[in-house]
């Protein structure tokens, strides 16, 4: 009987909590999805770098199974409320405790069972977008077949009973505690409505506004962040975000007791009454929404800009088709040239060499004067302290400026397809990273580039994609004439090579087996993604980084939707259940005479207000801290997309999935009220 | 008099093809501008029923009912949402006010509706909040104040827009006696000083003893009607009481 029972409740409880039960799903067939591109062979075969998915992919399990067992708990809570009543009832016909706890159990673990099923189905589908999307990613061709892996299957049957486990545990005691009278009454529980210490408490709405200003103010304008500060802002925002409602609530509540001009304006009274009611009972549910929605964005402007990096630094990232380092300047490269020969078609090879002379004027300028290194390459009244440039125990730079005879330039450059440039005797040219001439911007006129004494004239500046991460120097390369190159002390050398038609999948590992001695490359100035390598092919090398740059998007994507599925379920199911609740305060207006398309309008009116409530708070938080870290990330590597396009970018996927969840929930939220209303 | 509401034939049948219930059969009657009338009958003798189709909440299945020289019935949805907004005003056994709204906010809610001024809103909603003693609670939310103070405010908030006809659906039913009374009281004063037309279903004789008319309903139809003419109240409750007596008390029984 009680079997068929919690059958029973389940299917209604399926009925009544569609969106939860449709989210458990799309949860699960989102946890089954990733974990196909940790668990695929394929993937595994063909990447160097498959643990870093795992270690990425695992880490975001972790922080889902935590907030999926928030929205299990959270949900398991608020359906014993809304049944009380039934329970207490069970009690009087005399089922112990005990059983009536187990039945809820039951019936939970089965609406997750079902949900687990229909997810599963739904994972094979998504499974072959999300290949589909990895694979054009990282530029291989995908051919949709079904990745079937008991051990991913396994892995998402425990991340998604774990955060069951986890819900569960604590339900459990909820029942203990509880008594036949406070199961019947708590139904009646109504919102509260005292409006106890509202003077007090409106204080905090432009207490929180202020802290939000002052957190931008310090956010673009400060610039001695430290570990203690960031922590302190941290907890401030916490805080903050929590108070806002609290503050906020009161606040209208104060303005309509007041009665402020707007109260007389149509519906704004009831408007405004009701949502101060529901974000007074609500304030701290709406605050860990607004914290889940910020970190959604957060995540997803994130994965946008290492998006972009791939999209628009790492094609340009590696110019020639395979380039080697040697630290050895009698280097013939003759090992590296036989692989080749053996593994490819040759079109050609070139071996140059790196020059110096001896000074480092170049260095010491971008060592002082870029703002990467701040003050650390500087003495206490700013002149360069030459000491520790010298040591350069950083290794960004080389030990001394780099320099290229201009026949290698324009070798090189004729293998690129770039135009030829001429250098007269006394002159000498910059090729610099793109990113690091536009902070830089022309700077001849301080430093002073010498031949035998005799300073030469600094012919232009050149920021075409060249391989500076230490091969064609490290940031820029000093072009002189041939006859000023042969001067200089050869430095390191180089062989670069064009190869015919397809490069094979192993080559780069093929030539790192070469055994050689010791080598240190500087590679410069980037950060955030960094990839120095003595040897470079670049058709291994850019499906690498891009895997290894995948597994940072990917995982912030998932975490950033399930964070959103999640707050719009709780927000959505809240609704729902209030549209039940209330039914009789849309009769009673449609009594008092408002017609069905008014009562629409306030149903409407009073959706988007709550649902906008803890997204605009989001929106302004997420928006500064992305766009200042879409600042800083376009600072570090060079990418030119504007920040606000990555916050922009994100919110309009945001308010993407929001809007489907929003329209589900005002369809339900109006058939509710009109069964109320317009029964006949 | 002339007559404000004439209701002519009027029918009401719920149910499918295999079961049919008439909650209304045939029912015709007036009411005068300015009259105090009541309703009695036994549950499920389409008190309320009736009360809706008066409301415009219900539609008729067949009949009609003129406000002045308006059928109602043949209007259509967002003409009865108007027509409901100016001309009537409602008091429900529940009270059914807001409860996020305070009384005073519940009094204003309707004058907002009717897009008015503020300084029109305010004058009013002090003087209705005034005439039915309700001044000191103004600022409490419905759970704060008693029931007999709660009514009041419906009271107010349905003569807030000076409708054509106060509609009252067991105003007392969950009131103690002397809230009742003090209630009962302010119809008096709104129907004989206000001119207020009223319309009340009740099943309680004393609540009954207020009105000039009474129409006895069974089965969906008026079986008796009653008038208190120059009857003193105390006289009038007797002919009531005395016409519950021949059904068999059971009107006194049905709540």
């Amino acid at each position: 009987m009680i079997r068929k029972l919690a059958f029973r409740n389940v299917k209604r409880m399926t009925k009544d909590y569609l969106v939860y039960f449709i989210t458990m799903a799309v949860v699960s067939a989102l946890m089954f999805s990733f974990n196909t591109l940790l668990f695929s062979k394929e993937i595994q075969n063909l990447f160097e770098m498959a643990g870093t998915m795992a270690i990425m992919t695992g880490l975001a399990t972790f922080f889902i199974v935590l907030i999926v067992a928030w929205l299990i708990n959270y949900m398991v809570h608020f359906i014993l409320e809304k049944r009380s009543r039934e329970f207490g009832i069970y009690l009087l016909a005399g089922m112990k405790k005990k059983e009536i706890a187990g039945l809820y159990l039951f019936e939970n673990l089965l609406l997750g069972t079902g949900a687990f099923f229909v997810g599963m189905l739904l994972g094979f589908f998504l499974q072959q977008i999300l290949l589909s999307i990895f694979y054009s990613m990282i530029q291989m061709n995908y051919h949709l077949h079904l990745e079937f892996s008991w051990n991913c299957i396994v892995m998402t049957a425990a991340s998604y009973g774990g955060c069951y486990l986890l819900a569960l545990l604590r339900c459990r005691k909820k029942f203990k505690k509880m008594n036949i009278r406070d199961l019947m009454d708590s139904q009646k529980e109504n919102e509260s409505i005292s409006a106890k210490n509202e003077n007090r408490k409106k204080i905090f709405f432009p207490l929180s506004v202020i802290f939000i200003i002052l957190f931008g103010f310090f956010l673009f304008c400060y610039k001695e962040w430290d570990i203690g500060i960031a922590i302190l802002f941290l907890f401030g925002l916490v805080i903050t975000i929590y108070l806002f409602y609290v503050g906020i609530s009161a606040w209208i509540s104060c303005y309509v007791r007041k009665k402020g001009n707007a109260v007389y304006c149509g519906n704004t009274l009831l408007l405004l009454r009701q949502l101060s009611a529901k974000v007074r009972t609500l304030s701290f549910t709406m605050g860990t929404l607004t914290a889940l929605f910020t970190l959604a964005l957060l995540g997803s402007s994130a994965a946008l800009m290492f998006n972009h990096f791939q999209n628009q630094i790492l094609i340009n990232k590696f110019p020639f088709d395979v380039q080697v380092y040697s630290s050895q300047t009698d280097e013939d490269f003759c090992k590296e040239i036989e692989v080749l020969s053996r593994e490819t078609k040759i079109n050609s090879v070139y071996c140059y060499n790196i020059y110096e002379n001896g000074t480092n004027t170049v260095n010491t300028y971008l060592y002082t004067h870029l703002k990467e290194f701040g003050t650390n390459y500087q003495r206490t009244d700013g002149t360069p302290n030459q000491k520790k440039i010298d040591q350069n125990n950083a290794m960004v730079y080389y030990d001394y400026d780099t320099y290229m005879a201009v026949s290698d330039y324009n070798y090189l450059r004729k293998m690129l397809k770039l135009p030829q440039i001429n250098l007269k005797d006394n002159e000498y040219m910059f090729h610099m990273k793109d990113r690091v001439f536009r902070q830089t911007g022309d700077f001849s006129d301080q430093i002073c580039i010498e031949n035998e004494g005799e300073r030469l004239r600094c012919a232009g500046y050149y920021t075409e994609s060249f391989s500076q991460d230490g091969h064609n120097g490290s940031d820029y390369i000093l072009v002189v004439p041939d006859s000023i190159a042969q001067k200089m002390r050869p430095y390191y050398k180089e062989m670069v090579s064009d190869i015919k038609g397809k490069t094979p999948v192993n080559l780069q590992k093929k030539l790192d087996d070469i055994e050689t001695g010791d080598e240190n490359i500087c590679s410069g100035s980037d950060s955030i993604v960094l990839f120095a390598a003595k040897n470079l092919v670049r058709d291994n090398l850019v499906p690498e980084v891009k895997y290894m740059l995948s597994s940072i998007i990917f995982p912030l994507f998932y975490i950033g939707l399930v964070f959103l599925c999640v707050s719009l379920t709780v927000l959505s199911v809240q609704q729902l259940c209030d549209s039940v609740k209330y039914k009789y305060r849309y009769r009673i207006l449609f009594q008092i005479g408002y017609s069905r398309k008014e009562i629409e309008k306030i149903i409407l009116q009073q959706l988007v207000s709550y649902y906008l409530c803890p997204v605009l708070m989001a929106f302004v938080i997420s928006g500064m801290i992305s766009i200042y870290m879409g600042a800083r990330f376009n600072f570090y590597t060079g990418v030119y997309t504007s920040p606000l396009l990555y916050f922009l970018i994100s919110a309009s996927l945001f308010l993407g999935v929001y809007v489907i969840y929003f329209i589900i929930t005002y369809i339900g939220f109006k058939q509710n009220i009109e069964q109320g209303y317009m029964a006949r | 008099m002339k007559d404000a509401i004439r209701i002519c034939d009027v029918e009401k049948y719920y149910g499918n093809e295999n079961h049919v219930t008439k909650a209304v059969d045939r029912v015709s009657f007036s009411v005068k501008t300015g009259e105090f009338v009541g309703v009695m009958g036994p549950s499920g003798s389409g008190k309320t029923t009736l009360l809706n189709l008066l409301s415009t909440i219900d539609h008729v299945t067949a009949g009609h009912i003129y406000y002045g020289e308006t059928d109602i019935t043949e209007l259509e949805e967002e003409q009865l949402s108007e027509f409901r907004k100016k001309n009537l005003g409602f008091v429900f056994q529940e009270y059914n006010l807001l409860d996020t709204l305070t009384l005073e906010e519940n009094i204003m809610l309707v004058m907002t509706l009717q897009c008015r001024s503020k300084k029109e809103i305010q004058t009013r909603c002090s003087e209705l909040l005034h005439l039915l003693g309700i001044e000191e609670v103004k600022d409490q939310y419905p759970y704060q104040v008693s029931g007999g103070q709660k009514q009041r405010c419906a009271c107010a908030r349905a003569i807030a827009n000076h409708p054509l006809l106060l509609l009252a659906d067991e105003p007392t039913g969950a009131l103690d006696s002397q809230a009742a009374q003090t209630l009962l009281e302010t119809f008096e004063n709104l129907n004989q000083q206000m001119q207020t037309t009223i319309f009340m279903v009740t099943h309680d004789a004393f609540s009954a003893s207020y009105c000039d008319r009474i129409l006895f309903l069974k089965d969906g139809k008026i079986f008796h009607e009653l008038s208190r003419g120059n009857k003193e109240r105390r006289d009038f409750l007797n002919a009531i009481l005395d016409v519950l007596a021949l059904t068999g008390g059971e009107l006194s029984h049905d709540s």
